[in-house]
């Protein structure tokens, strides 16, 4: 038994140990200093785009990795990759493919079992993978079906290219970049930290946060409080989903399958 | 039963739905009731979370029915209803969750304490109890594992390793005298809690419990636990003192057994004593009445008086002894030392006169052999008279015509030792640790005359003395007396 036959040192580790703090602050700059620079040239919204989705997805996922034991270089990698996908997102549609390569990257690091502390290894419960497609089919069912009653949005009428373009930044950036961080990472370590519970109300709230903070969320009642019951109910859903398979991947199904929801209702990139 | 319950729940918050949304999707519908039936299964199934997630599953399915009612129609007396329902429903559901769990745990916590009396309950060695008792703990608090670590005299007992190592969390607990919570004791993909609690007993410390589970440990569960540590430590100790209650009550069946054993076989001694010693008394009686009456009767001879009245001598003292001895015995079944008149005595004369009185008649040969320059001894000379003629009269008596028993003396540290050593029969080894104790002989020693008590009181006056006795024997190459007595500084 651990208790008999282990050493054992009073203290925990810090909750924020590990975190890239200089990679942080670095991002941070760039996304400031093109903020300054919006309006001042003509590529300074297109700049700005791509910063923030580097700069705010990349900062999740690198704290992520580096959390997970990764080192500061696939951070970087991970960034770079988000930079050129935003990049070549506004160039055309069908340039969001090539957020695809994110979760590419990711899925070769936890091949290399470098994101076991991320819940990224190992066979996933077919079961959690079948409640993670409930859950996600029940929240963004629902999203539609309220949405459409309450504030009388419809379907988007732009066509399935813009909503598969919208689930490429989902799938590549969006959702992989906050549930490897909310879940895999911060919920994960606080509830090794404190309890079940505690780590799914820091990581649920901070999930919320993250989004009700999001440019490209509607900043109308109606949308915020929508964004926090869904988000709330979907953060909480997926983390229970990550503490009770120990995997990343029903997470992701359900937030992919919930995201798929949100963007037929014309909101999105 | 419980996942039938709530697989059953679970089917029913579509149904629900679904006939409020055919009768008319109106929030003050009086089907929004039903949405109870569900969250109060899931409760009583699942507990806390079920109560929690059947109340959740409830506000999704009835929210979209009220908030687009009052995005309609704003606040009206039905949209009202709804939202009371709405958190009627979730605290009904969060209310019966927390308090089925609560129940379950009280009941899990009542089995636990009924297991640790089981487990603890017949008289078993500390470490089989201490294996059943974890074991027990193990299935009721459904843990991944559980140690024990006991401290019995100077060892400590563990169960669930081989040892409690050094820098282990056991240790530090036991250590520092205080229960210690590990939230995550690493590895796994769930976090693998890990309280150690100490086991108080009148307030010292009797060891430590530590249980680990994968999952939740929260904090009114590690409450119980330090509570079931004190459970725990108090039955250890009724259990112990149970066990060492049962021991003592073998040890003093076996005490009483074993004296009365002896006092049986001494009973028997004395009924047998009483038999030699009347024998003994009446054979001098015998011939001195006779020689008496011989002499009475006519005149003889003078060389005839002179060999009758040796004899009757002889006789006379043969009697002065075993009334000696007697009375010595008697002193010492009274716990009293023999009475003693000491003073300075050269040992090697004593032995000599010894070896004379008994060279007459005797049919072995008789060799005195002392260490030169001998100090002198500080004894009753009647006392060692007694002893000697005790011991060389039984080599005497054991020993083959033509053997050769030997009379030694040395001088051994503030002592002389002396020795008085034959070459008869031995004594048997089951026969040597008795030879001592009153009225005892050896069962190969019944044709020979004798009372049983010459040797018991050999003991008791070197005792008196200071001095120690011992004997080596073996059959058929002899026996070797040696005591001791204090010489004179």
């Amino acid at each position: 038994m651990w208790a008999l036959s282990q050493p054992w040192r009073p203290g925990t580790r810090p909750l924020l140990a590990d975190t890239p703090a200089r990679l942080l602050v670095a991002l941070a700059c760039v996304a400031a200093a093109s903020r300054l620079l919006a309006g001042r040239t003509p590529l300074a919204a297109v700049a700005m785009r791509v910063v923030g989705v580097a700069a705010g997805h990349g900062a999740l996922l690198a704290t992520a990795l580096a959390w997970a034991g990764c080192g500061r270089g696939s951070g970087v990698v991970a960034i770079v990759l988000l930079a050129v996908a935003a990049a070549a997102a506004t160039v055309r549609p069908a340039g969001a493919l090539a957020y695809l390569s994110v979760p590419l990257w990711i899925a070769w690091l936890a091949r290399r079992r470098r994101l076991a502390a991320l819940g990224l290894a190992g066979p996933v419960s077919r079961r959690a993978l079948l409640a993670a497609v409930a859950l996600g089919a029940v929240l963004g069912g629902h999203l539609l079906v309220s949405a459409s009653l309450t504030l009388g949005v419809h379907i988007r009428p732009d066509g399935v290219a813009a909503v598969l373009a919208a689930l490429a930044y989902d799938a590549g950036a969006n959702v992989l970049a906050a549930e490897c961080f909310f879940r895999g990472a911060l919920f994960n370590r606080a509830q090794r930290r404190w309890s079940r519970a505690g780590g799914l109300a820091l990581a649920t709230a901070a999930y919320v946060a993250r989004y009700l903070v999001d440019p490209l969320l509607p900043k109308s009642v109606e949308w915020l409080v929508g964004a926090t019951f869904y988000l709330t109910l979907l953060g909480a859903g997926n983390c229970w989903l990550f503490w009770w398979s120990g995997s990343l991947v029903p997470g992701l199904v359900g937030a992919l399958i919930f995201f798929t929801g949100y963007r037929l209702l014309g909101t999105g990139p | 039963m419980t996942r039938g319950l709530a697989a059953a729940a679970m089917l029913t918050f579509p149904g629900v739905a679904a006939l409020i949304a055919l009768t008319g999707s109106d929030p003050a519908s009086a089907l929004r009731h039903a949405y109870l039936i569900p969250v109060v299964a899931l409760a009583l199934a699942l507990g806390g979370a079920g109560g929690t997630l059947g109340a959740g599953a409830a506000l999704v399915l009835h929210a979209p029915v009220v908030l687009a009612e009052i995005e309609r129609a704003g606040l009206t007396p039905e949209t009202r209803e709804g939202l009371v329902t709405l958190a009627v429903v979730a605290g009904v559901g969060a209310l019966v969750g927390v308090l089925t769990t609560r129940a379950r745990r009280q009941r899990t916590r009542y089995e636990t304490l009924l297991a640790i009396q089981r487990a603890l309950t017949g008289a078993t060695p500390l470490d089989a109890a201490l294996g059943r008792l974890r074991a027990a703990l193990i299935e009721c608090l459904r843990v991944a594992d559980v140690g024990l670590v006991v401290r019995d005299g100077e060892r400590l007992v563990v169960a669930g390793g081989d040892r409690m190592a050094e820098g282990s969390l056991a240790a530090g607990v036991l250590a520092a005298g205080s229960s210690v919570f590990v939230p995550d004791a690493g590895g796994g993909c769930r976090p693998r809690r890990v309280v150690a609690t100490l086991l108080l007993v009148a307030g010292k410390h009797i060891g430590v419990l530590a249980v680990e589970r994968v999952g939740e440990l929260g904090g009114d569960e590690r409450v119980a636990l330090e509570a079931l540590g004190a459970h725990v430590a108090v039955a250890l100790e009724h259990a112990r003192l149970t066990s060492r209650q049962r021991r003592f009550a073998e040890e003093l069946e076996r005490s009483v057994a074993g004296a009365t054993r002896h006092l049986e076989e001494l009973d028997r001694a004395k009924s047998a004593f009483v038999a030699i010693a009347s024998h003994e008394l009446r054979t001098p009686l015998t011939a001195l009445q006779g020689f008496s009456e011989i002499l009475a009767a006519r005149s003889q001879a003078p060389d005839e008086v002179a060999r009758i009245a040796g004899i009757m001598r002889a006789e006379a003292a043969r009697l002065g002894r075993i009334v000696s001895d007697l009375l010595d015995l008697s002193r010492i079944e009274r716990g009293l030392a023999p009475t003693l008149h000491r003073a300075p005595l050269a040992v090697e004369p004593v032995l000599a006169a010894t070896a004379d009185l008994f060279r007459r008649g005797a049919k072995s040969a008789i060799v005195v052999d002392c260490a030169p320059a001998l100090p002198r001894v500080d004894a009753d000379p009647d006392a060692l008279e007694r002893i000697l003629s005790n011991l060389v009269s039984n080599a005497v008596k054991y020993s083959p015509p033509g053997s050769e028993v030997r009379l030694g003396a040395r001088r051994a540290g503030a002592m002389v030792e002396v020795e008085v050593r034959d070459r008869g029969v031995g004594i048997a080894d089951g026969a040597l640790a008795r030879i001592f104790e009153p009225y005892y002989r050896a069962a190969e020693t019944s044709t020979v005359r004798g009372t049983g008590l010459g040797l018991a009181v050999v003991k008791a006056l070197v005792e008196a003395h200071g001095g120690a006795i011992h004997v080596e024997s073996a059959r058929g190459a002899g026996t070797c007396v040696t005591f001791s007595v204090p010489a004179v500084p």
